[in-house]
Parts: C-alpha cells; sequence; structure tokens
C-alpha cells in the first residue's frame, strides 16, 4: 500500500523537521543571537508564502517572479544555516582555545568593517547575428536575475526578461552591504530560467498538483538530504544530516538555473566602472541559455567605517614643529585621513572649521617620543611631508592613558588602512538606493531598428502608388527620348543628357511650399548646405517645387501624393517615419525627363518621406534650391541621425 | 573599376580640377557624392561592381563649378587633393571635399568610358 508508506515517510520527515528546528533553536540560543532564528523563521514563511503563490498563480510573470523569490529563500535559508554553525564552531573552539594553556591572548588586530556597495550591474549578451535577424515569429526569451552574496547576507536584484533585440541585461538597483570585513568576498550569481516553455500541468487539478509534488517532494527532498549530508559537520548526528530544511519540494513551475557566476573582493573596488570575467555554466544546449559575453560590468565601492566614523577624539595639546613653548589646546577628532583640531568640543556638532588639520595617511610617521622633559606624559610625534618638507606636530594628551589611547588608536587607523587599501585614499561615493520607486514599465526593450515603424495602413497604396509611378515614368522618359543617367557614362559630351525643354508649371505648384518647407530635409549634409543661394544664382539648378513635368503628367496620382503628404504632415514627425507616398524618383535615380538635373526636383518631395523606404532606396538629400526655412534644428537633427543611421539608405552628400 | 582582394588597384583616371564656388559663407562644389566603406555599396546605382564601395558622384549641379569643370555623373572618385577616396567613409569623403581653407579641389576621378576610351586608342 504504497500510500501509507508515503504517509509513513512524511510523518517521520515531519518529525525529523521538528527536530531539526529545534536543534537549530538550540544554537542560536546557546550562541545568545537570537537574529538569526528570526532570519530563518522569516524566510521560512516567506518560502511557504513563495511556494502556495507560485502553486496558484496563472500568469507566467507572477509564476517567474515567485519562483526568483523561492530559489532566493532557500539560498537564504542555507546561508544563515551555514552562517549559525559557523558561529557555533568559532564559539566552540574558543572555549577550546581558552581551556587550553595558550601563551596568552593573541594580539589580533581586527580591521575595521565598512560598507560595500555594488551598483550598475551590466552584462553584455553576444547574439549570434543569425539569431538576430531571423524572422521566427517568437523571440527565445529568458528572465535573468542576479543574487549577491556576502557573507550571510544575500540580496537579490529584480528580474529582467531578455530577449534579442537587448545588447545588455542590465540592473539598476544598487546594492549596499553595510558590515563587510576587507576580505569580503562579493559572490555575483546569475540565474536564468526559460519564460516559453508550458510548465503548467494543465489537465490535474491543482489541489492534487500541489498535493502530488509537496507529498513527492518530501521523499525526494530527502534523498536529496542525505545525498547532501554535509558529514562531520554536525554536532549532532541526526542520520539525516544537518540542516533538514533543504529546499525543497519540487514545485511544478519555472525552475532558475544558475548560469554564470564570479566573486569580487578588494582588489575589484574601485572609484569607476570596471569588467570583470564571469565563469559560465551551461551551454548553448540548455534552455535556460543567454547567450553571454563573458563579462559583467558594475562599479564596486566600498567606504571603511574609518574613512567615515569619528574612530577616535578627544582633548590634546598640540606643538608645531621643534617650537618648544606653543602648546595649543585642541580638541581633536581622527577621522578618515585627517586628525581634525578643533578648538572646542561644541564646534565639532557645529561644524565650524577645524583651527587646523593633520594629515593622516600612509605617508604619516606617528613615534612615540621620549619623555619631554617638561611633561611627565609621552607625546607623540606627527610627521608629514607636504610638498618635500617634513612637518612635524607633537601632540600630548592629559593623562598616560589617553596617550596610550591615541596611539591605539593610530595604529588601528594604520591598520585600517593597510587592509582597505585603495579604498582609503579618497572616500568612495555611495548612492543610497532610494525607496522603492515604482517601476517604470518601458513599453518595449527595443533596439534602434524597432523603432522605425512603418505604417501598415500605408504600405499597400505606397507599394501599387510606387510601381505605378515608375512604370508611367518610363514610359514617358522613353518618350522624350532621354536615357537614364547611367547612360551618361557613355556618352562623349557632358552636355547630352541635359534637355532644356521644361514643361509649363503645374498650378499644382503653389500648394507645396508650405508642405515642403516642414518636411523638406533628410539629408546628411551639414558642412556645405549650400540650399538657399544657389537657387537664385544658377537658373539651371532645379526648381524645387517644378514638380511640374511629371506632375502635370501624373496628375492623379500627385493628388493623392498631396493628400497622403498632408495626412503625413499632420502625423507629426514624432518617431514615426513614413514610408509611404514614396515618389517615383526613388530619389536620384529616376530622373524627371525633361529637367536639367534629374534628380533634384522629385528628391525635394521625397525628402518628405522618410528615407527608411521600403525598397530601401536612396536616402534623400537636400533638395538643393530649397528656398524654404530649415525646420527647427532639433527635428532636423534628430532626422539626420536617423538617416544617417539606417544601414538601408545610401547616403548621399552634397558637397 | 572593381577590385581584386589583394590586388593593387589600377584604373584610368582623369584629372578634374574644381574650384569652389564661394555663396555667403559657403564654398560649394556643385555635385553631390555617394557610396563610402560604412555604405551599403548594393544601393549604388553607378558602380559596375556591386561590391564597390568608392565614391560615386551621384549628381552634378548644371553650370555648377563641378560640371565647368567637366565632373560627370556617375563618375568614381579616386583622390581628393592627394587624399585617397577608395577607402574612406561617406562623412570622410564629404569633409574632404568640403575643406573650409581649400579653394580648389583637385580630382581624380575614373569612369568606363575612359577606360573603353584608352582601349580604343590602343587597338
Amino acid at each position: 500500500m504504497p500510500m501509507n508508506r508515503y504517509a509513513d515517510m512524511e510523518d517521520k520527515l515531519r518529525i525529523l523537521e521538528d527536530l531539526n528546528m529545534m536543534y537549530i533553536r538550540q544554537i542560536a540560543l546557546s550562541l545568545q543571537d537570537s537574529n538569526i532564528q528570526k532570519k530563518i523563521d522569516h524566510e521560512i514563511r516567506m518560502r511557504d508564502g513563495a511556494c502556495k503563490l507560485l502553486a496558484a498563480c496563472s500568469q507566467r510573470d507572477q509564476a517567474l517572479e515567485a519562483s526568483k523569490s523561492l530559489l532566493t529563500c532557500n539560498i537564504r535559508i542555507m546561508a544563515y544555516m551555514s552562517e549559525l554553525q559557523r558561529m557555533k564552531e568559532a564559539q566552540v573552539m574558543q572555549r577550546v582555545a581558552l581551556r587550553s594553556s595558550d601563551a596568552g591572548p593573541t594580539d589580533d588586530r581586527l580591521p575595521c568593517k565598512g560598507k560595500v556597495a555594488i551598483s550598475d550591474l551590466r552584462i553584455p549578451l553576444m547574439w549570434k547575428d543569425t539569431e538576430y535577424f531571423k524572422n521566427k515569429g517568437e523571440l527565445h526569451r529568458c528572465a535573468v536575475f542576479c543574487l549577491l552574496q556576502v557573507g550571510a547576507e544575500i540580496h537579490d536584484t529584480d528580474m529582467v526578461i531578455v530577449d534579442r533585440t537587448l545588447t545588455d541585461i542590465c540592473f539598476d538597483n544598487t546594492i549596499v552591504f553595510s558590515e563587510a570585513s576587507p576580505g569580503f568576498e562579493l559572490r555575483v550569481e546569475m540565474y536564468s530560467c526559460c519564460s516559453e516553455e508550458d510548465y503548467s500541468t494543465g489537465s490535474t487539478s491543482r489541489k492534487l498538483a500541489s498535493k502530488l509534488s509537496s507529498s513527492l517532494g518530501r521523499s525526494a527532498g530527502k534523498k536529496l538530504r542525505v545525498a547532501m549530508d554535509p558529514g562531520a559537520c554536525s554536532p549532532i548526528s541526526n542520520g539525516g544530516g544537518a540542516t533538514l530544511l533543504l529546499p525543497l519540494p519540487t514545485v511544478v513551475g519555472p525552475k532558475y538555473h544558475l548560469l554564470a557566476h564570479t566573486t569580487l573582493s578588494l582588489s575589484h573596488v574601485q572609484d569607476s566602472f570596471r569588467t570583470h570575467d564571469l565563469s559560465i555554466s551551461g551551454n548553448e544546449e540548455c534552455s535556460h541559455w543567454v547567450p553571454l559575453y563573458g563579462n559583467v560590468c558594475c562599479r564596486l565601492a566600498a567606504q571603511p567605517h574609518c574613512m567615515t566614523q569619528q574612530m577616535m577624539s578627544g582633548c590634546l595639546k598640540v606643538k608645531f614643529g621643534g617650537d618648544p613653548q606653543s602648546w595649543t589646546n585642541v580638541y581633536g577628532v581622527l577621522k578618515g585621513t585627517n586628525l581634525f583640531c578643533y578648538h572646542r568640543q561644541e564646534d565639532v556638532e557645529a561644524n565650524i572649521e577645524p583651527a587646523f588639520t593633520i594629515s593622516i595617511n600612509k605617508k604619516t610617521r606617528i613615534r612615540a617620543s621620549e619623555k619631554d622633559r617638561h611633561n611627565k606624559a609621552q607625546s607623540i610625534c606627527i610627521s608629514n611631508h607636504y610638498g618635500g618638507e617634513e612637518v612635524t606636530h607633537t601632540l600630548s594628551a592629559d593623562s598616560r592613558e589617553d596617550t596610550h589611547r591615541w596611539m591605539e588608536a593610530f595604529w588601528q587607523q594604520f591598520y585600517d588602512m593597510s587592509q582597505w587599501k585603495q579604498c582609503c585614499d579618497d572616500l568612495m561615493k555611495i548612492e543610497l538606493p532610494s525607496p522603492r520607486k515604482p517601476t517604470l514599465v518601458t513599453s518595449k526593450q527595443g533596439s534602434l531598428y524597432h523603432e522605425m515603424v512603418i505604417d501598415t495602413s500605408d504600405d499597400i497604396s505606397t507599394v501599387t502608388d510606387i510601381l505605378a509611378r515608375r512604370m508611367e515614368e518610363l514610359e514617358l522618359r522613353s518618350q522624350l527620348g532621354t536615357s537614364p543617367p547611367w547612360m551618361s557614362l557613355f556618352e562623349e559630351s557632358p552636355g547630352c543628357p541635359r534637355t532644356h525643354n521644361r514643361l509649363p508649371h503645374s498650378p499644382l505648384r503653389c500648394p507645396r511650399p508650405g508642405l515642403l518647407s516642414s518636411e523638406a530635409s533628410l539629408t546628411s549634409d551639414s558642412d556645405s548646405p549650400c540650399s538657399t543661394s544657389p537657387c537664385s544664382r544658377y537658373s539651371g539648378w532645379a526648381e524645387p517645387l517644378s514638380l511640374s513635368s511629371p506632375s502635370s503628367h501624373f496628375r492623379p496620382r500627385t493628388l493623392s501624393l498631396d493628400a497622403k503628404l498632408s495626412t503625413l504632415r499632420g502625423r507629426g514627425y514624432g518617431g514615426v517615419l513614413q514610408c509611404s507616398c514614396q515618389p517615383p524618383s526613388s530619389s536620384s535615380l529616376a530622373p524627371i525627363p525633361a529637367q536639367c538635373v534629374p534628380q533634384a526636383t522629385l528628391s525635394c518631395s521625397s525628402s518628405t518621406s522618410s528615407n527608411s523606404s521600403s525598397e530601401g532606396s536612396h536616402s534623400p538629400e537636400l533638395s538643393d534650391g530649397t528656398p524654404f526655412s530649415r525646420p527647427s534644428s532639433a527635428r532636423q537633427s534628430l532626422r539626420n541621425l536617423r538617416a544617417k543611421l539606417d544601414p538601408r539608405n545610401w547616403l548621399q552628400s552634397q558637397v | 573599376m572593381s577590385f581584386i582582394p589583394g590586388q593593387p588597384v589600377t584604373a584610368v583616371v582623369q584629372r578634374i580640377e574644381i574650384r569652389k564656388l564661394r555663396q555667403g559663407e559657403h564654398l560649394i562644389l556643385g555635385f553631390s557624392i555617394g557610396g563610402g566603406i560604412d555604405q551599403d555599396p548594393g544601393q549604388n546605382p553607378f558602380s559596375e561592381d556591386k561590391s564597390d564601395k568608392g565614391i560615386y558622384v551621384t549628381r552634378v549641379t548644371p553650370e555648377g563649378p563641378a560640371e565647368v569643370a567637366g565632373l560627370m555623373m556617375g563618375d568614381k572618385v579616386m583622390q581628393v587633393n592627394g587624399w585617397d577616396m577608395t577607402m574612406v567613409t561617406h562623412d570622410q569623403a564629404r569633409k574632404r571635399l568640403t575643406k573650409k581653407n581649400e579653394d580648389v579641389v583637385r580630382l581624380l576621378v575614373t569612369r568606363k568610358s575612359l577606360e573603353q576610351a584608352v582601349k580604343h586608342s590602343m587597338m
């Protein structure tokens, strides 16, 4: 009867778990540290909540978040457990050491602790170009987050959904670890989970599924526990190993896997961004794979307490140089790399400038001098090099004990500085994470190319328009007997293609200026804008408005062109470049027959539409001879930039 | 006009000297260029070899300084004042042509008709 066995198992496991919890509590009690105990309890509650949420939720995003909290809780519990173990062991070892006849207390100087902050994590990705440009319907997406651990303190970043439109994974969180020793090891772990599969068991009823999973899980969990028995570490052998509160019932839901990790320490601390290598576990075959470049960039800063807090303060008498008589009474405060000497103690709180400051840095030398003839107590000599000169201050405290304490403080300061190394050169800035702002949901983490929208409503008509115009234009050209521009390559005389017959201006000319002025330029040229003046000078140069010849022929088309242009204008310039109403010219190539300069004219109107036309034709250039004022420079520069950056354009510049 | 990678490029060129025209505070040459190593060469209508990323003259303003000097549409610009133009970006090319302190640009251009003319004359 298998169910009985499971029930049995469950009972046993429950008992063992309770025993374990008792054991944990005992340890905590003996250590007189209820802090970790509370934390463990808290995490257990969170874990239960996450399990329930995971079982109950239906949406993928919720499931991902719940799974993430579950993983985080588990890891935290493990960390606290091991911390507890460690503390217990340390205590035991200490007792042992005290009992044994050791040679007195070892003079272990402990360095001060400090704040370590990691921020602006950025992990570059390396998509294969096949991955990027292929047009599969579904984007392969992964949910990614990072765990940062120093000792038993574990913080998680927000979760980011990664797909092939991202070039980097950025985590905006700033994470501060308040009490870190200089020998800290910050472990950065990146977890990922594929966010596409259907992992919910749809058929089975929810309750049954969760019950099955949890009950099966316990036995499976027990197996895991046995397998992961830490062995000799546990003082109490309870058959199953020390930490029975292991994760977990295998819950149905998205599961995160470790994708990459790295460890940062004091040598990586710097007041700027640095790149570090990642060790990647996993390969392309895994479902949770994200193509990492192999680095992580971040800013790791540290503020040791010796730089931010007052390490020592008290009344002192200071003498400058070798002058034997000029003792000044000050209130000294040792903080960071300076000994601030204030006139009075009250000045410190009042934020008044100190009377003078003696720097205490790596190059300072401090020694206790022999008994001064005038004073009974020892004095302390501090020597610094200020620009090549050696400056000495002599300090004297009121009593011997005070002197001793000051020396102690100085030694501690030096020790701290030697331990924290580069962090003590200058105070590094750490921005405290502000209280949780509501996360701005960006509509789409898109790339530049995704921003260029081609208005679908215009597509079909555009294409047919273009085709029709092209055909008609070819006919027209053959009628008038001019050759396509490239024919001029084979011609001897340069003047040939220029026929000077100009058709009368069409009445359509009039409404143009307004439109074109606003839509005019999308060219790359900025250096030699020849726009306005040549028009007047060179009659031969294109008159911008003589859409004359073709337009007269194309009248019905251009009416629609007109309409389209006006709708375009109404739609504004926002980030959307329309590809509609691409006039037949596809700028330069299709000349207006009977125009002196083939390309110039229709390129004007072509410049109204976007350069990112679907045909990938040439980008429009600044129509020379436009007598109109340019549109506002900001808009124009944005469009110029867009034109320049779109690889589908073949840029032309006027020189 | 196409090139074989690894082989030196040879071409029959014509020397064209263009005097810039002053238009207010601008110096203009009167033609437009297209192409460049950062551009898509497949869209160049004038190049024979569609992988040629050179700088081509796409338009010559009638009766402008360039036309007067003999520049023709479709020419490939090989050098400008001694600077190579066969391996430049579009922007670099534009800058080389539009230097404010230069009044004259001396181009070396090539076109298919030149090659053919030379061939005919040698036969």
